[in-house]
């Protein structure tokens, strides 16, 4: 094959013969782009394998477009919740008729486990669908924080307090603000969990058996 | 309007001595991923070091896309780094930004990888091999 003298003709950047004039220009080299992106690829694949798997913990922060959670169990330890105010970017497209305020709960989960996890995202005509744990190994996140507008299911707490000073809160390591009502408990257990959610936060989320599609209908 | 004749074809001069769909679809990427997190800084604070690194890599991915486009001679440095921060995205920044940012992030930084100055204009498979095989 003729590739050995082709790259190093194009390893040293020096042209072969230099001598063909206006139309020279700096073009993409695909034997090139390959030395990179074949190991890139192979990597991004072992990267999205190990999180399928569960050995890998990812990161979520999404805020700004409302988007649902279900689970068909939560187990929890270190739950705290509370009211509060969520600002949008001035001028964002999400705004509506709200005055870019929603009113939220804010919930905060020190760590977590959940069943059969589906997420969607409203994308505007079709939907984001992410799903996990569904079989036997379960979805954790820790430092689990979700400002929600709707919270529905079959809850149990262990050890609540109810009617804290939202800025008083110990047990997921969240604080509120001032003088607003709040609960906090040491475990939590919710069945048929739905959430519509406004922002979330996860220090470290494990996604077993990830599935990322694209659906017209949402959880 | 003379003004915008000059300008076109100046353009084409300066695109043609960088990478530019490599810069521009890596910054792009990064833009995408920061879109996508948008989160207040005050809930990151709350989560420390980590949130603070979902938002790092992104910007970085903007920066490291800008550079290849105003100094590609450095392109080689750039796009490495480019290609580990994009990939780094998916652990730290909402799975790359739901994949679609670290897609982006890769392919551009693959592309600014992959540029060289100067090169001839582009002939057919036929005519290199014929030349390949007169040659010596």
């Amino acid at each position: 094959m003729a590739s050995s003298s082709d790259v190093t003709s194009s390893s040293d950047n020096t042209p072969e013969n230099p001598e063909s004039g206006s139309t020279r220009r700096g073009r993409v080299r695909a034997r090139r782009v390959a030395v990179m992106a074949v190991p890139a690829t192979l990597v991004a694949g072992t990267l999205a394998v190990l999180t399928a798997e569960g050995a890998l913990g990812v990161q979520f922060a999404i805020s700004g477009m409302p988007f649902t959670v279900t689970a068909t169990e939560l187990n929890g330890t270190g739950f705290e919740q509370f009211g509060g105010l969520d600002h949008m970017a001035p001028g964002s497209p999400n705004e509506g008729d709200t005055g870019g305020q929603v009113l939220v709960v804010t919930s905060a989960i020190k760590n977590a486990t959940l069943t059969k996890l589906c997420q969607s995202v409203d994308l505007g005509g079709t939907n984001l669908l992410i799903t996990a744990g569904a079989g036997k190994d379960k979805v954790t996140a820790t430092d689990l924080t979700t400002d929600s507008t709707e919270l529905s299911g079959d809850a149990a707490f262990g050890n609540i307090e109810i009617g804290n000073d939202a800025s008083t809160l110990t047990k997921a390591g969240v604080k509120g603000p001032i003088g607003v009502f709040s609960q906090q408990a040491d475990t939590v257990f919710i069945k048929d969990l739905r959430q519509t959610n406004y922002a979330t936060t996860a220090g470290v989320f494990k996604l077993p058996g990830l599935k990322l599609r694209f659906s017209s209908s949402g959880c | 309007m003379s003004e915008r004749q000059g300008f076109r074809p100046a353009f084409r001069r300066w695109r043609a001595d960088r990478p530019f769909w490599g810069g521009a679809l890596l910054a792009l990427g990064g833009a995408w991923i920061l879109l996508t997190m948008k989160a207040s800084l005050k809930v990151v604070l709350q989560v420390g070091m980590q949130g603070l690194a979902g938002y790092l890599l992104p910007a970085l991915m903007v920066v490291l896309g800008l550079l290849v486009l105003f100094n590609p001679a450095q392109r080689l440095f750039y796009s490495i780094t480019g290609v580990l921060v994009s990939l780094g995205t998916w652990l730290t920044s909402n799975l790359g930004g739901f994949f679609v940012g670290l897609l982006l992030g890769v392919v551009g930084s693959c592309l600014a990888f992959g540029w060289l100055p100067d090169q001839e204009p582009r002939r057919s498979r036929r005519e290199r091999r014929k030349e390949a095989a007169t040659a010596p």
